[in-house]
């Protein structure tokens, strides 16, 4: 655990950036706003994509929900990084020491762990799945963990202003 | 492998159930102080503005409120500058010494709600 912040992380915050990110009047929030809208996008494609996966919406072949339940994941992902990069520049020697964001940046390794390990065998498994066939057990597991890690990297992430 | 991944499924919910005891907030409510002297110092930021007063028995660091609430609210860096007299009624934290967080703010004979 990291108890004091590194140097390059001090210097981050105390950078021109840091400080006009906290001077500004509409950034932060802003880029709070943003966050959470970004969530929003995030979780729809992951609980989408990982519910399919895990047999709802059985009807449709997996790859017609996967293939743009992912790509809009992986949007949100990217609108999360953008978002959640300006916050923490704001006061990253704090949050770098808050033991939430150790846990939920701990938690987005694994969860980035998992959809990578899964990421060859999940596009083979559904490229010629038809509707209603139950997927392999590995992709299903992959499935349940990637929801329970993303779950819980949000609850961490409203956590951090607590702790 | 379907063991591992169940136990990193576990070990996933787990920070939440141990966390919890801690409590919510790092403010203790039911401590509250009333701080009261000139401002040495003024950081008029995000995400809440501080300010630093010099009281009878220490400098307090006072956490206020975002700077968006602390303008609409009718507090201005010119309200809280360096050198006013504040009287600021709020809650010591329980993480950081000498900080407390204000409830609400006097100065120049007006009140303002910080949360």
């Amino acid at each position: 655990m990291l108890h004091e912040a590194p140097q390059f992380l001090v210097a981050l915050e105390q950078s021109g950036l840091g400080a006009a990110i906290r001077q500004s009047v509409w950034l932060y929030p802003a880029a709070n706003v943003g966050h959470i809208l970004a969530l929003t996008v995030f979780a729809g494609g992951v609980v989408a994509m990982d519910l399919r996966l895990l047999g709802a919406f059985a009807a449709a072949p997996p790859a017609a929900i996967v293939r743009p339940a992912r790509a809009l994941a992986m949007l949100g992902f990217a609108l999360l990084l953008l978002t959640g990069s300006i916050l923490f520049t704001a006061e990253a020697s704090h949050v770098a020491t808050n033991r939430v964001f150790q846990i939920k940046a701990g938690l987005i390794a694994l969860g980035l762990i998992n959809a990578l390990l899964v990421n060859r065998p999940l596009h083979s498994a559904i490229a010629s799945a038809p509707a209603f066939a139950p997927l392999p057990g590995r992709i299903r597991l992959a499935a349940l963990l990637s929801l329970c890690v993303w779950f819980c990297v949000a609850a961490c992430g409203r956590l951090i202003a607590y702790f | 492998m379907r063991r591992l991944i169940l136990g990193l499924a576990g070990l996933a919910f787990a920070p939440a159930v141990v966390l919890a005891h801690h409590g919510w907030g790092s403010y203790d409510a039911s401590k509250p102080v009333t701080v009261v002297g000139p401002i040495e110092t003024l950081k008029y930021e995000n995400p809440h503005a501080t300010i630093t007063v010099k009281a009878a028995d220490k400098v307090w660091t006072v956490t206020l409120a975002p700077i968006s609430r602390m303008q609409t609210r009718g507090a201005p860096p010119e309200l809280v500058a360096v050198g006013k007299t504040v009287s600021a009624y709020g809650y010591p934290s329980t993480v950081e010494k000498d900080e407390m967080r204000a409830e609400r703010i006097t100065v120049d004979g007006k009140t303002v709600e910080m949360r």
